[in-house]
């Protein structure tokens, strides 16, 4: 057994920053603290009372619990080994060799956001995507190289960088025509439909307990929230840089933007749009997310499956930015476009085909999604983006 | 302090089947006197687990159903606003100064407490459930986040209270919204997932001890293939629950085909999943019972074509 320190505090903080560094936990100093309390109360000797000690402090939401037990094994338990006998204890171990491989047999990687953010859900139609790092360092090269796409071995993955003022422009002009209706909470206001009996009250204190200046409390409106799902098939490819720009261009605008990509797979790419935003220009890697065909009913199907709970709701926009050639059953597109439909404010479909002089969306996919699209347009610069905004009736 | 074996033993004992996992992670929400936030699917015992721990330590639950639009004040304490008004006006002629008028009417006489400030009051620890917190808005979880580090509530007409027994705190969320990291941080987490085919039988016999073991099977196992479908809605354990008790109510003690069409309500609740279930035919077909059905569409081992007659039998 091959510990990187002697002390089981020093391995809790290696195993910590190992969640940091390799899944993208938030493992902090307070986390770390709490683990080393709920270890005082456990056996030590019993390995699955302490997996299950710091699994719910150290993983805070349901993806980093799905692979909880696979960094806990990596780390604890020599790769390929047989399993332990017995938690690290204060008792000196063989300490970490210079140059070799991390603890648990990984090895240091690059800021890799393809492993930083594992998700059963995204793995689904990604497969071998797992966001679990192989406990054996050479088995993972290939195996990436087996879930790459076509486009990913040319390098022709999308580049994200910060979108211009233009864009972001358009993007806020977009946002603030979205009605999303009003929320159902009462806050104060200068005018507004209810009377705010205790604000009034407060102030006549004043005046003696004489109402003189009633105190009134308005709904605000709901802030809208996107969630955008860009196609990344091959046939999308001339048309998909402005539609990332975009939703750079919106997640610069708003917090509640959600952005995927998809081919065959769907994936999540939130986090690399919020990173462009912030002003990072960097590569995706998106493996069946880009550049494959189009299975667009499965991977909506996808999206309403594991991200519907969260993300749709009567204050969503759903945005779909593709041309809408579907290999798939259109059927399936259309039982998902059904669901979105029902589940969300309003569909905003962007065809980059709808420019196109004599274009007619009479593809079976486009038929088939058609009936439950509320906005059909075609966004190819800023300018679109702002007409788009001034057109929309939602 | 009890461990997470006394309290699988004593869940069990209340007829709330609970893992190791999920026992201690109660264990430690007791040792750390820290949140725990419980997320999973509808329907699997998230808001049943906090009723039970309150049950387990003898102490009082105090529950906050949050929803959208709820406030801090709602959440808090208010003031009686109406019978501050009918003490002003009842006291008109009895003068005094400003200050002691109003010190008379902002006193704790007229303090309605809401939940959180009635768990943070509390002379023993009592078990704060926080329930389906993602309906409530980002403001009154900055507001949470605020309560849940301090235990501290500032009242400005009665001044600070802080609480000499923190509650233990539950929160469930349904995932409707993603909740922030900083009251992620705060908590300790614990996915519920909906229960393996030996739980679940073994929370169908927990929960309804009448129940036959042979049909305790059928329905987990009718369950699990029914969770597999793309259904919009999947079922959780109090549907299992539910449909157990409709079946026995219907005096069936296998579960066949026209037993399915019948108490089918109590499972799919939404119609695009029973028609889901209609398209899959064969889904259930394996772990439905053939025999039983006899002609006229009723089991002799029922009532004799009683039907829905709730009546025991011996």
């Amino acid at each position: 057994m091959t510990y990187p320190f002697a002390t089981l505090p020093g391995n809790l903080a290696a195993f910590c920053a190992m969640l940091r560094r390799d899944y993208g936990f938030r493992a902090g100093a307070r986390e770390l603290q709490d683990a080393a309390r709920a270890l005082e109360i456990v056996n030590l000797a019993d390995e699955r009372a302490v997996r299950d000690a710091l699994r719910p402090i150290l993983a805070s939401r349901l993806e980093h619990a799905r692979v909880f037990d696979a960094a806990f094994d990596r780390f604890f338990r020599a790769a390929g080994g047989p399993p332990p006998r017995q938690m690290p204890s204060g008792r000196p171990i063989e300490s970490r060799k210079p140059g070799g491989t991390a603890p648990g047999g990984g090895q240091e990687r690059d800021d890799d956001a393809d492993v930083r953010e594992p998700s059963g859900a995204e793995t689904a139609g990604g497969g071998a995507v797992s966001g679990v790092p192989g406990t054996n360092g050479e088995a993972r090269p290939a195996l990436l190289r087996a879930t790459s796409s076509p486009l990913e071995a040319e390098g022709a993955m999308p580049v994200l960088g910060p979108a211009d003022r233009a864009w972001r422009e358009a993007a806020s002009l977009l946002l603030s025509r979205m009605r999303a209706g009003l929320s159902r909470r009462w806050r104060p206001a200068r005018r507004g439909q209810r009377f705010d009996l205790r604000r009034t009250l407060r102030t006549s204190l004043h005046t003696g307990g004489d109402v003189v200046m009633p105190r009134w409390r308005a709904r605000p409106r709901r802030r809208p929230r996107v969630g955008m799902l860009i196609d990344g098939s091959r046939s999308m490819t001339p048309y998909v840089a402005p539609v990332l720009d975009m939703a750079v261009a919106l997640a610069s605008s708003t917090l509640d933007a959600e952005t995927f990509t998809f081919s065959t797979a769907l994936r999540r790419v939130t986090r690399e749009v919020r990173r462009a935003a912030a002003g990072e220009r960097r590569r995706l890697h998106l493996h069946h997310a880009w550049g494959g065909g189009t299975t667009i009913g499965a991977c909506l199907r996808e999206f309403v499956r594991h991200h519907g709970d969260r993300l749709l709701g009567r204050e969503t926009f759903v945005i779909i930015a593709s041309d809408g050639l579907e290999v798939g059953d259109p059927r399936v597109l259309g039982a998902a476009m059904g669901q979105l439909s029902r589940r969300s404010a309003a569909i905003v479909w962007l065809n980059p085909l709808l420019a196109t002089s004599g274009y007619e969306p009479t593809a079976l996919g486009m038929s088939a999604a058609r009936p439950y699209v509320t906005t059909f347009a075609s966004v190819a610069n800023p300018a679109d983006l702002a007409r788009l905004a001034r057109t929309l009736r939602i | 302090m009890i461990d997470a074996a006394a309290i699988r033993g004593r869940f069990r004992e209340r007829g709330f089947i609970v893992n190791e996992a999920f026992a201690m992670a109660l264990q430690l929400v007791l040792a750390l006197r820290k949140p725990l936030l419980v997320e999973g699917p509808a329907g699997v015992g998230k808001t049943e687990s906090a009723k039970v721990l309150a049950d387990v330590l003898g102490t009082r639950l105090i529950r906050l159903q949050c929803y959208e639009g709820l406030d801090a004040l709602t959440a808090l304490y208010e003031w009686n606003y109406p019978r501050q008004m009918l003490r002003i006006r009842m006291s008109e002629g009895e003068g005094g100064s400003l200050e002691d008028r109003e010190a008379q009417i902002f006193s704790e006489t007229f303090l309605l407490k809401r939940p959180l400030l009635e768990a943070i009051v509390q002379s023993t620890p009592p078990v704060l459930l926080i329930d389906e917190i993602d309906r409530a808005d980002e403001a009154f979880e900055a507001f949470l986040l605020e309560v849940l580090a301090e235990w501290q509530v500032t009242i400005p007409e009665l001044g600070t209270i802080r609480a000499e027994h923190p509650p233990y705190v539950i929160l469930t969320s349904n995932r409707t919204r993603e909740l922030s990291d900083a009251l992620r941080r705060r908590c300790l987490f614990f996915w519920i997932p909906y229960p393996a085919l030996d739980e679940e039988i073994a929370i169908l016999h927990a929960r309804i001890p009448g129940l036959s073991e042979r049909l305790a099977e059928r329905i987990a196992r009718a369950m699990q293939v029914l969770r597999d479908l793309p259904l919009q809605k999947a079922p959780g354990v109090a549907e299992s629950l539910d449909w157990a008790r409709a079946l026995i109510s219907l005096h069936r003690d296998h579960l066949d085909a026209e037993a399915l069409e019948q108490t089918l309500g109590c499972v799919l609740k939404v119609r695009e999943d029973q028609q889901a279930l209609d398209s899959h035919p064969e889904a259930l077909r394996a772990v439905l019972d053939e025999t039983g059905l006899q002609p006229g569409g009723r089991s002799l081992d029922t009532d004799f074509g009683l039907g829905s007659v709730s009546t025991p039998r011996t």
